[in-house]
This record gives structure tokens, sequence and C-alpha cells, in this order.
């Protein structure tokens, strides 16, 4: 079973993006801070992920978008803005998937059409 | 170049101020530029100016102009004998001041804008261009400055930049709550086992959301742009952005029409992807509008809709979809219209909505 992880504080999206997943036949783990998400990555290996950009206060998901990227995995930037991410986030050119956006097509996205993990 | 013949070729000081680099007597020399004539230009100039003297201490001001007092509200000789630094103050910006500093120990022109006080202490915006003017020698003689007052242009600019961080805000929030409804709208449709009609809902939600974003900035002027709301309802269905064609001349429309129009094109997109021009490999949708009369010589926003490549079709289909029923009853509470006609190659649809004159 794949295995994906989700970086999103808005629970409503999350539990969305969760369930859909699941509906995919993946597991999908949802952090809320890029701390969680560096949390669940010690123990797991996943094979995909979906990041919000802006997790309020000023965070944003770039420290987790360079670990996944220095890690080999696909991920997509999932986001309302993305004037607001830094230069560094824009300059790794991650697939970004503009909110709002249905809950399945951020799964197809991610999946590829095949079913397949598209490359980062 | 040559000195003294006035043939009008020669760089004026206006010119040398242009260019960026100081007053060079030599070069920017002409028959007036001292004594009489210079005096007369620098009492009518509406431009405050004035010149200090760098070898005297503290480098005063020796000479202002009628318009140096005015825009103080100094008078000369309250003015002449001191520092420039007596119009600034406690809002004055001290990384500006350090700029005119180190132009005026490197003897470099330089432009800065900083906040200076009045006589009456009422402050205002100063674009002040100093720089150094040489004598015959290349000895530094004078620092020039020139003192524009662009208060108005700050307020402008501070008000356009708020203006538009409030309408990026208003944006991102709009899509987070439209991502939010999506979120409720699935997550119910799951519970009740009613996914079927939960992503209908939610597809014409999002098409919605789609239409309004790009409204924001322009909803203010009172109409919008109908091409930007028509490109972000559509780019959807064409990611890879080849598929669907865009032509439009500007065309504006009230910011209620975007509802009926927005979810009038999402049911034609749908529709071409499930039979259209959209559900094979090489179809291709052509879609323009523009301002017309309609048949009763109102103004009107027609788009039209144009599939082309895709599976041949032969005559009306039976059932049309009650999305379609949902947008022609939408147009019409806005007075348009929806026509559509299927051609061999693809079908043709032509979205009228009159404009409010």
């Amino acid at each position: 079973m794949k295995c994906i992880l989700i970086l999103e504080d808005e629970p409503l999206i999350a539990m969305d993006l969760q369930l859909a997943f699941e509906d995919a036949g993946a597991e999908a783990v949802v952090t809320v801070s890029c701390d969680e998400a560096f949390e669940a990555m010690d123990g797991a290996e996943f094979d995909g992920a979906v990041l919000d950009v802006n997790l309020g206060k000023g965070e944003t998901c770039e420290p987790v978008a360079v670990e996944l990227r220095a890690r080999g995995v696909p991920f997509l930037l999932h986001t309302g803005d993305l004037d607001r991410a830094g230069e560094a986030l824009r300059d790794l050119d991650a697939p970004i998937l503009a909110k709002p956006s249905g809950a399945d097509d951020v799964v197809s996205r991610l999946f590829g059409l095949n079913g397949q993990l598209q490359p980062a | 170049m040559h000195r003294g013949n006035g043939d009008g070729s020669r760089k004026t000081f206006e010119q040398a101020q242009h260019t960026g680099r100081p007053f060079n007597a030599e070069e920017d020399n002409f028959p007036g530029s001292s004594g009489l004539l210079f005096e007369q230009a620098m009492a009518q100039t509406r431009m405050a100016v004035c010149l200090t003297d760098p070898r005297l201490e503290d480098d005063p001001i020796v000479f202002c102009n009628k318009a140096f007092e005015k825009l103080t509200g100094y008078k000369q000789d309250e003015i002449v004998g001191r520092n420039c630094r007596f119009l600034q103050g406690p809002k004055t910006d001290q990384s500006q001041v350090a700029k005119i500093r180190d132009a005026i120990r490197t003897e470099e022109v330089l432009v800065v804008e900083l906040l200076n006080y009045r006589k009456d202490g009422s402050t205002f915006w100063n674009a002040l261009h100093l720089g150094p003017i040489y004598d015959e020698e290349g000895k530094l003689r004078y620092f020039f400055g020139s003192q524009w007052d662009v208060t108005d242009i700050h307020l402008a600019r501070a008000e356009e930049k708020h203006a538009k961080a409030m309408a990026r805000e208003v944006s991102h929030r709009l899509k987070n709550v439209f991502a939010v409804i999506g979120g409720i709208v699935n997550i119910t449709g799951r519970a009740m086992n009613a996914r079927n009609v939960s992503s209908k809902i939610n597809e014409r939600v999002q098409a919605l959301g789609r239409a309004y974003e790009p409204t924001l900035d322009d909803a203010a002027l009172g109409t919008i742009e109908v091409g930007q709301a028509i490109r972000s309802v559509l780019n959807p269905y064409d990611p890879e952005g080849d598929r669907i064609l865009f032509e439009g001349n500007g065309a504006r429309t009230e910011p209620n029409a975007v509802s009926a129009m927005g979810l009038t094109l999402h049911e034609l997109a749908t529709n071409a992807s499930k039979y259209g021009a959209l559900s094979n490999e090489d179809g291709k949708i052509t879609v323009s509008w523009h301002h017309t009369e309609d048949r009763h010589e109102r103004q009107a926003l027609v788009i039209d809709w144009k599939e082309t490549g895709g599976p041949r079709i032969s005559g009306e289909p039976e059932i049309t979809g009650t999305g379609f029923d949902i947008a022609e009853r939408l147009l019409a509470y806005s007075r348009g219209t929806l026509d559509r006609t299927w051609e061999e190659d693809g079908l043709r649809a032509k979205i009228s909505l009159p404009l409010k004159s």
C-alpha cells in the first residue's frame, strides 16, 4: 500500500484529502506543521506528499519540501497563493496545484494517469 | 565638444541632470550659465533649488530660490548659512540621510526621497536631487540640491500598495473558503453515500469560485474583464494549455454576470470532456467573446463556443443534462440566452448576456 504524507493546517481540507487518498487505496498521514511532518518522516518512508504552502503565522512548507526533494519523494504544492512562497520554494520548481481544487484532482495529479507516482 | 557658440547641440544643465552625472563647467557650460540669465531662471522655476558650499564649515546653503522658500516656509535669510539638515525631523529616515552624507563625501549625484519638515512643522515628501558642481579647473565648488514635493505621489503609492495587498489577502482567503467548502461538500457526500451528487455540486461550486476569483481586483471599477473569468473557469479542463483557444478583445461586463457565465462555461466544458472535443486526444475548442448589439438593439456580451475535432455527432442528443437546464435558467435571470447547435464536427454554443446601459 502506498503511503502519502499530507501537510495541511486546514482541518476540512486535510480530512477531505485523507479520505480521497484512502478511497484511492493509499494510506495518508496528516500533519499540520513542519515539525510534525519531520517527525512523521523520521519513522516512515513516504511514496508521495501533498504540501500546503502557507501553514499560518508565516510558516511555510519549505523545509519539508527541501527534505522530500533530497529524499527523492515526489510531492505536490497545494496552495492558494504561490506569491507568498519563498524564493527557495520556487527554486525547487515542484508541480503546483492551485487551491481550490477537488481532492480527487489532487490524488490523480499525484498518482498520475496510470497509477504511477509522478517523478519529483 | 567646443564651447560658447550656443548652437543648441551641447548639453544643457537639465540634460546633465538627467544623465545622472555631476554638472561639469567645461562640458555643460553655455553662454547664460552664470550671471543674470541663471538668476532669472532660478527665480522663476517652480523647482526648489539650493546651492551649498562644501568649502565652508558644515557645508552651509549659500543660495536658495523663491521656490525653496515657498516649499519650506522659511525666508531666505533664515535659510542661507544653515546646513540642509534643518529640514529634517524625528520621522526622517536616517538611512536616506546616510545616503546623502555618502554622496556628498564621494561627490556623487544622488536622488533620494525623504520626509522633510516645513517651518510650521508640517511634513512633505521631498524628492531630493543633489550633485556636485565643479569649477573650470575641475575643483569642487558647490553642491546643487533640487527639491520636489512628492507627497501626493507618496500617498497615492501607499494607497495603491495597500489596495493591492488587500485584494491579494481577500483573494487568498476566498480561495481558502472555496477549498474548505469543497471539503465540506465532499465529506458530507461521502458520509451520506451521495458521492455522485456531492462531486457535481463541488465541480460547480469550484467553477464559480474560479470565475469570481480574478474579478476581485477589478470589481471596484464596477465592471470586470470577461477574459480573465473565462480563462480561469476553463483552465482546469486544459492542463496542457493546448486544447482551448481563447480569443477576446478585453471586453468587460457586470460582476453579476459572472455566476451565470461561469456555470454555463463549466457545463459546456464538462460536456466537452465527456462527449465532445475534449473527450478524445486532439479535439479543440475555440472560445471567443466580444460586445455586440442583440436583436433588441441592446449592447450584449457574446461568448462563442466552437468545438472541432471531437467525435462526429449526428444532431442533437436526446438528453443534454440537468447542468444545461440550470445554466439556461440562470442566464434567463440576467436576460441572457444560450443557443446550442450540433454541427457534424462539434458543438457550437452562443452565450449572450445583455449589458446594463
